[in-house]
């Protein structure tokens, strides 16, 4: 049987979208993550029972199931998108995190961002906009998987 | 050396489980529907694969380390530090993977790390980084040693090799004479020609007949071998004609006629510029009286060197000897050289004879590699056979040579990468540049040239007794160096220019350009 492959355009499009899902889903859901851990404050490993208090006190948190469902999502996001793109596009093009949460922090919370972290973003900018221009896949295409 | 391995740790763990999870993934197959329903059920089928489960554990036990990492270091020196992943991920996508990184996606790898390192390093990271550089020097000059134990373990493995089998034939009374039909696909003319043909006509073997393949009347080669009829009235020697190409490679399309009209139990397979000694056949046939052994191959060793071009391809194949004597030592052979191949039809039968071959590049390799994947031992002959080198410029010697390596990262990728570790020039100069003193400097660069030129002596003049090598010996590092070069271009290129047509490569096939559909 002939596999069945997505137009280049289509290929484009879904990966962007899916991407963009990914990188979203996993910044919130690590923000909420932070947050739902900061307010339960210091975790207590002295003793057995204060362990397990503070699990217990993780593990009934609204927040962090929030931020666990969000980790989730971008867990099936990030497979969905490798079984089509190449390894090397998604791993390039997610590093574009790496420069919208200081740029966002300078941006929304007026955070001071130091030169060479300007420096930083830029290159990285720079270097997605690189991966970009490269076709998301350069393997072959498998068969399709959701129609099985 | 704690901040390396625990930062080597959390790179290589991670880097390796979204390898694994990128391939449970490409298994999966393509997802095109995005309900509900159908994401669930490709979560299912994905929860099937052991690669998912595999890239779980690794990315867990990734995450665990970078967690140890955070608590050893400030997060402004992790982070910039596992930007090195970049460079992993995407030498691991090109080598495990097998995506195509075109030059922009490396510029990307480039930026990005640097960009990752930048956005997040402060200065008392800086002073990590000088201690990282002093790790990685160090790690330097210990990877710098492995060429250098290469060569002395090649050294090893041909005094172990050349003593024994010359033990061997002397014992030997060679009684084992299966008849044998030598095989000789022709095209053009090489350099004493009618002398190498005619060293197959003097062999001192019971019953064995000659088949030569040409693609028509008008090869230069057909008078020669009319010639060697005339000469040799008592050898069975046929032309065979056929203008029909049947693959890529002319070579094995000729070898599947020569195969059918062979009329003896055991082939024997050389190239045009091979010349042999009387009893080569004798000693070749006597190691199939083992019947685990399927293949019998040979090295090759200068008859003489007509151009600058011929010596660095003389110094060339001194180089793949001792190769071939280390992989045999450490694993058996699990290849064969153009220069023989001898193999039962019992045994081509096994790997479907030669049509599987009609578009592979490289012919001779693959056999071998088929044969020994068929639980054969692929054996050496004890003597090495003689090669008339072409009176080629160093250009050509260049671009055959770059063809060659093209040709290795396509059939064999881990092969062709782990010559990084035989390439003792370059990190000898690596590891002189780094030395902290010009005494140190000179140590590195004098042992490699001890160490490599009391191994090209071991093997090319003690053991193959090469005339060549015994004389220019010393330009042995200078085919080093052409040899780092050609490597390092080999990895960007996937065209190959073979007998005037061009053709790129694909798992080892040879696909002509001309012919590629339009967008591929």
């Amino acid at each position: 049987m002939e596999p069945i492959v997505s137009s280049s355009r289509e290929l484009k499009a879904k990966t962007y979208i899916v991407l963009f899902l990914m990188m979203t889903l996993g910044s919130v859901g690590n923000t909420i993550l932070d947050k739902g851990m900061k307010g339960l404050g210091p975790i207590d490993f002295s003793t057995r029972a204060a362990i397990w208090q503070g699990a217990f006190h993780t593990f009934t948190s609204g927040t962090i199931w929030v931020g666990i469902c969000c980790m989730l999502l971008f867990m099936v996001c990030h497979m969905l998108v490798l079984s089509w793109a190449d390894y090397s596009f998604v791993m390039l093009f997610s590093a574009i995190t790496y420069a919208l949460v200081p740029l966002l922090g300078y941006l929304w919370l007026r955070e001071y961002v130091p030169f060479t972290r300007r420096i930083g973003i830029v290159l990285i900018v720079f270097g997605v906009f690189l991966v970009s221009r490269t076709p998301p896949r350069t393997t072959p295409s498998m068969p399709d998987g959701s129609s099985s | 050396m704690r901040t390396a391995l625990i930062l080597g740790f959390v790179v290589l763990t991670g880097t390796c489980g979204e390898i694994s999870l990128t391939h449970a993934m490409k298994r999966v197959g393509e997802v095109r529907e995005f309900s509900p329903a159908a994401i669930w059920r490709v979560l299912l089928r994905s929860f099937r694969e052991v690669w998912l489960w595999i890239a779980v554990g690794l990315m867990a036990v990734s995450f665990y380390a970078f967690l140890t990492m955070l608590s050893w270091y400030p997060v402004s020196f992790v982070v910039p530090a596992t930007s090195l992943a970049y460079v992993a991920g995407a030498l691991g996508a090109k080598f495990l993977l097998g995506e195509r990184l075109s030059a922009g996606r490396w510029a990307g790898v480039v930026f990005i790390s640097f960009g990752v390192a930048l956005a997040w390093i402060d200065l008392p990271t800086l002073q990590h980084l000088r201690n990282l550089y002093g790790v990685s020097r160090d790690l330097i000059f210990v990877v710098a040693l492995a060429p250098l134990v290469f060569y002395l373990f090649g050294a090893c493995a041909a005094w172990r090799f050349f003593r024994n089998s010359r033990a061997r034939a002397a014992n030997e009374a060679g009684d084992f004479t299966p008849p044998v039909s030598i095989l000789k696909p022709l095209r053009g003319l090489d350099r004493g020609a009618y002398e190498n043909f005619a060293s197959f006509c003097r062999q001192e073997y019971p019953r064995y007949e000659i088949l030569f393949a040409v693609s028509g009347e008008e090869d230069p080669a057909v008078p020669v071998v009319r010639r060697l009829v005339r000469d040799f009235p008592g050898i069975p020697i046929r032309l065979l004609v056929d203008p029909e190409r049947k693959g890529t490679n002319d070579k094995v399309g000729k070898l599947c006629l020569l195969a059918q009209e062979a009329g003896n139990p055991l082939l024997v397979i050389t190239d045009s510029d091979v010349r042999v000694a009387p009893d080569y056949l004798r000693k070749v046939a006597a190691i199939f009286r083992d019947p685990q052994v399927g293949a019998v191959t040979a090295l090759y060793r200068a008859i003489d060197a007509p151009s600058f071009g011929a010596v660095m391809d003389t110094m060339g194949s001194l180089s793949f000897s001792g190769s071939a004597l280390v992989a045999r030592a450490l694993e058996g052979l699990k290849f064969t050289m153009g220069s023989t191949i001898a193999i039962t039809r019992e045994g081509l039968a096994e790997i479907g004879g030669f049509a599987p071959l009609l578009d592979m590049h490289s012919d001779d390799y693959e056999l071998g590699r088929r044969i020994a994947q068929k639980g054969y031992r692929v054996e050496l002959a004890p003597d090495p056979v003689d090669m008339e080198f072409p009176s080629e410029s160093l250009g050509d010697y260049l671009r055959h040579e770059l063809r060659w390596l093209i040709g290795l990262r396509h059939v064999r990728r881990g092969g062709h990468f782990g010559l990084l570790m035989t390439q003792g020039i370059a990190w000898a100069a690596a590891a002189a540049v780094l030395a902290p003193s010009l005494r140190a400097s000179a140590a590195w660069i004098f042992a490699y040239l001890i160490i490599r030129l009391v191994s090209g002596y071991v093997i090319g003049v003690w053991g193959l007794g090469d005339p060549v090598v015994r004389r220019r010996l010393w330009l042995l590092p200078l085919h080093d160096l052409f040899w780092f070069v050609l490597w390092l271009a080999s990895f960007g290129v996937n065209r190959i220019e073979w007998r005037g047509l061009v053709f790129t490569l694909e798992k080892g096939r040879m696909i002509p350009v001309a012919s590629r559909p339009e967008g591929a």
